[in-house]
């Protein structure tokens, strides 16, 4: 019984392990973090946002296994958290685009001249839409 | 007159607060000779007539032409770069309050983000369901209501973070800058690459050829 108990110990800790490195290397990659703090003008405080990640990383995903409950501010610390998440989850939509060369490619191909910004604003405005179409048609269930 | 050489070492991004920019601004110089080299510390490559921040884009030729307006026995070497910026900041009194509230936000954003992404990824992955099967595989079939994997793989996740980013809070593995410092230093990088590329272009149709 001790052996397997050590052997699941060890798988879990090795997952979590390569998991981690795997999942935060794709986010400091994606480009998400470096454009939040290049535009808040921030960069002094790098090693605190770093840990503030580790921190969330951390505690998310324990929160997320034992789902033990937090009797913390109700239905406003949803709100926080939602648009926190909402913003990030825009940036990494963007990042990964961006990374993938989306728009540069498209512009390639129609010969896009003018009004950069409007196709921009149309791709949040489109998100926002198909976001809010999302959730009120309930097509997650 | 004897001829006296000059070494420049020009940075490819320089922030300025005066409108009046010196050559000991934009980089650092070196002359052997000392009244020169003071000459030319002082010399003043740039005036800036707007009252905006604004990034300008600038060539050593200038700067060339000006040390020798001034003086043209110094013989001018160029070590550093051939197009650089100089980004200009209106001088203003650091708004603590406005910073820290900028700072809170990202720390929000970090926080919040990371926690989200592992959350979608555990689900994406159907990480409890993949545990349950490890659980029957070691343990058996009727292994049931065991949190092991779970402790460890959360334990596993902490280490697997820390070791990625490279430190704890102000505690550092090594010396190495961090994963984040060195994309943002890439990200700087490709600004003022894009910002110089975009200055040198004179063809706005070469993007859809």
């Amino acid at each position: 019984m001790f052996i397997k108990m050590a052997i699941l110990v060890f798988i879990g800790l090795c997952a979590g392990g390569i998991i981690a490195a795997g999942i935060f290397a794709f986010l400091a990659i994606i480009g998400v973090f470096p454009r939040i703090i290049g535009k808040s003008g921030m960069k002094k405080h790098i090693l605190l946002y770093e840990t503030l990640i580790i921190l969330g990383g951390s505690l998310g995903n324990a929160l997320d296994l034992f789902e033990f409950p937090i009797w913390m501010g109700g239905v406003w610390t949803l709100a926080v958290f939602g648009g926190a998440v909402g913003i990030f989850v825009g940036c990494l939509a963007m990042s990964l685009a961006e990374t993938l060369k989306t728009l540069p490619v498209m512009n390639r191909r129609i010969h896009l001249a003018v009004g950069i910004q409007y196709v921009i604003l149309a791709i949040g405005v489109g998100k926002l839409a198909g976001a809010l179409v999302y959730f009120s048609r309930g097509m997650g269930n | 007159m004897t001829d006296k050489t000059a070494y420049l070492k020009i940075n490819q991004i320089s922030e300025v607060h005066e409108k009046s920019v010196f050559l000991k601004d934009v980089g650092e110089i070196y002359c052997d000779d000392r009244p020169t080299l003071n000459r030319l510390k002082a010399l003043k490559i740039k005036t800036i007539h707007q009252e905006k921040n604004k990034r300008y884009v600038e060539n050593v030729l200038d700067v060339i032409q000006k040390i020798h307006e001034m003086d043209s026995s110094i013989q001018v070497n160029n070590l550093g770069e051939v197009d650089f910026i100089i980004d200009y900041q209106k001088p203003k009194a650091p708004r603590l309050a406005w910073a820290w509230a900028k700072t809170v936000f990202v720390c929000l954003m970090c926080f919040c983000g990371a926690a989200f992404a592992i959350m979608t990824f555990n689900n994406d992955a159907s990480v409890s369901d993949v545990f349950q099967e490890l659980y029957r595989l070691i343990l058996g079939p009727e292994a049931e209501n065991y949190m092991v994997l779970e402790l460890s793989y959360s334990v596993g996740l902490a280490v697997g973070v820390i070791l990625f980013f490279n430190h704890f809070c102000a505690w550092k593995l090594n010396t190495d800058p961090t994963p984040l410092e060195v994309e943002m230093r890439l990200y700087e990088d490709n600004i003022s690459k894009t910002l110089i590329q975009n200055k040198g272009r004179k063809e706005p149709g070469i993007d859809v050829h």
